[in-house]
């Protein structure tokens, strides 16, 4: 008799983990493929201002896109890209330091000396390429979330796109260190005056268009749902460069 | 004290040659990608070729490394995948898997110039992360290629599978996901599916 009841409760537990196969890759994956609940109070107004920011890039952006990509080389365009990375030092130190990131701000500082100089005014990079010093680009909104802010409510800003309360905040005290400012300062700006800063990051603003247009149109491609799709993978980018 | 002796080296020598064991699969799969990527390129670097045949040989070099399966259902999550049935189970895997292979496919022209380098390789228990950078001109890109070995092989299939693509910490299996559950929360799933069949 005890021989039986033994027996069944050997079937009874193989059947019961029969039960659980069809779920295993679940079991298996479920919590490596984990979604970050966003909190997104204010999805309308963000629904709006995707679908703003994608009619612009398509109806206006994209065509200025077109003829600015005629009229200058790839090679030129990543020199624009260089330039900008490069004024941003101060920026990219600073926000090291308060991280105390030793070596970012030691790679930085390395890399600045060189691009400035070897580098013709950081138009192009040798840091990187002949001396294997990799960008260690950092923010304040990365500072904050290095001692564990969060990122708040998810907000899209016309022109700019996908940010959070955290990052929209940050753009202030990045923006002191800028030298691309509207008022005079102690220290030298590319520029001093509205027209000047609009100007500037206008062509900032386009020529990264210019290098980044393929991966947003691959990105509008495999949406079902853009909105959703961008602020996911704004926030999992953030979250790694904040993380690394 | 003889049987304990005997006792020790015999768990020693099974640790040393499940850690050669460990190491030597690394190696295996390091190199079966690498493979991989070579075939790729030399598909993509064909002149001769049409575009239409180079995205066929591609497709029929990669598939057998990726687990589109596990991705369209890891992508909608278990109580969307549990509420279809089994024919309509296939029918998504299917949709997703086609709209995986149309996605690759767009991005074959950019592969022309790119080199990638094998970074690192991680192995935690059944996973195996190839961590690459992916360079092209002046940029880069650190793309993570996740693999898993299923518990039983896969017909078809390699013994190593590919379930997630990490770039720049992106994941786009998670992508996937947080923009179906998002969908799917106006929507139902006969409505994604179309959705994802009507994609370009």
């Amino acid at each position: 008799m005890g021989k039986i009841n033994f027996l069944s409760l050997i079937v009874f537990i193989l059947l019961f983990s029969m039960n659980s196969f069809g779920d295993d890759d679940f079991d298996d994956f479920e919590d490596e493929v984990e979604i970050k609940n966003i909190y997104d109070p204010f999805e309308s107004y963000n629904r709006s201002m995707t679908s703003f920011n994608d009619s612009l890039y398509i109806d206006v952006l994209k065509p200025i896109d077109s003829v600015y990509k005629t009229i200058t080389t790839q090679g030129m365009r990543n020199s624009v890209s260089n330039f900008f990375n490069n004024i941003y030092f101060p920026m990219h130190f600073v926000n090291n330091l308060l991280q105390l990131k030793i070596d970012g701000m030691f790679i930085e500082s390395g890399r600045f000396v060189i691009n400035s100089t070897i580098g013709i005014f950081g138009l192009f990079d040798p840091a990187k390429s002949q001396f294997g010093l990799y960008p260690h680009k950092e923010d304040f909104g990365q500072t904050l979330g290095y001692y564990g802010v969060g990122g708040g409510p998810h907000i899209v800003l016309p022109f700019f796109g996908p940010s959070n309360l955290r990052d929209l905040f940050s753009m202030l005290p990045d923006a002191a260190v800028s030298p691309i400012d509207y008022t005079q300062r102690s220290w030298w700006t590319i520029t001093n005056t509205w027209t000047g800063l609009f100007t500037i990051k206008a062509i900032e603003k386009l020529n990264n268009i210019s290098l980044y247009s393929t991966q947003y149109e691959q990105i509008r491609k495999d949406a079902v749902d853009l909105y959703p799709y961008l602020r996911d993978i704004y926030e999992q980018k953030r979250d790694e460069e904040i993380r690394k | 004290m003889r049987k304990m002796t005997h006792w020790i080296l015999t768990l020693f020598m099974m640790f040393s040659l499940t850690q050669v064991l460990s190491a030597n699969e690394e190696e295996v799969l390091k190199d079966h990608f690498l493979d991989k990527l070579q075939e790729v390129k030399v598909v993509v670097q064909n002149a001769k070729i049409s575009k239409e045949k180079k995205f066929e040989d591609v497709i029929k070099i990669l598939t057998p490394t990726f687990d589109f399966e596990l991705m369209a259902k890891l992508s909608l999550g278990r109580k969307n995948w549990n509420a279809l049935s089994k024919s309509d189970q296939s029918r998504f895997v299917s949709i997703y898997t086609d709209r995986m292979k149309k996605s690759y496919s767009a991005k074959l022209d950019s592969y022309n110039d790119q080199i990638i380098k094998i970074t690192s390789v991680v192995k935690k228990k059944n996973r195996m992360f190839i961590k690459t950078y992916m360079q092209s001109g002046d940029k880069g890109l650190d793309v993570v290629y996740k693999f898993y070995k299923p518990k039983k092989p896969k017909i078809a299939k390699d013994t190593w599978l590919i379930y997630d693509v990490e770039i720049v910490g992106i994941s786009i299996l998670k992508a996937d996901k947080a923009q179906f559950k998002d969908f799917l929360q106006t929507k139902s799933l006969k409505e994604l599916m179309v959705a994802l069949q009507e994609q370009k």
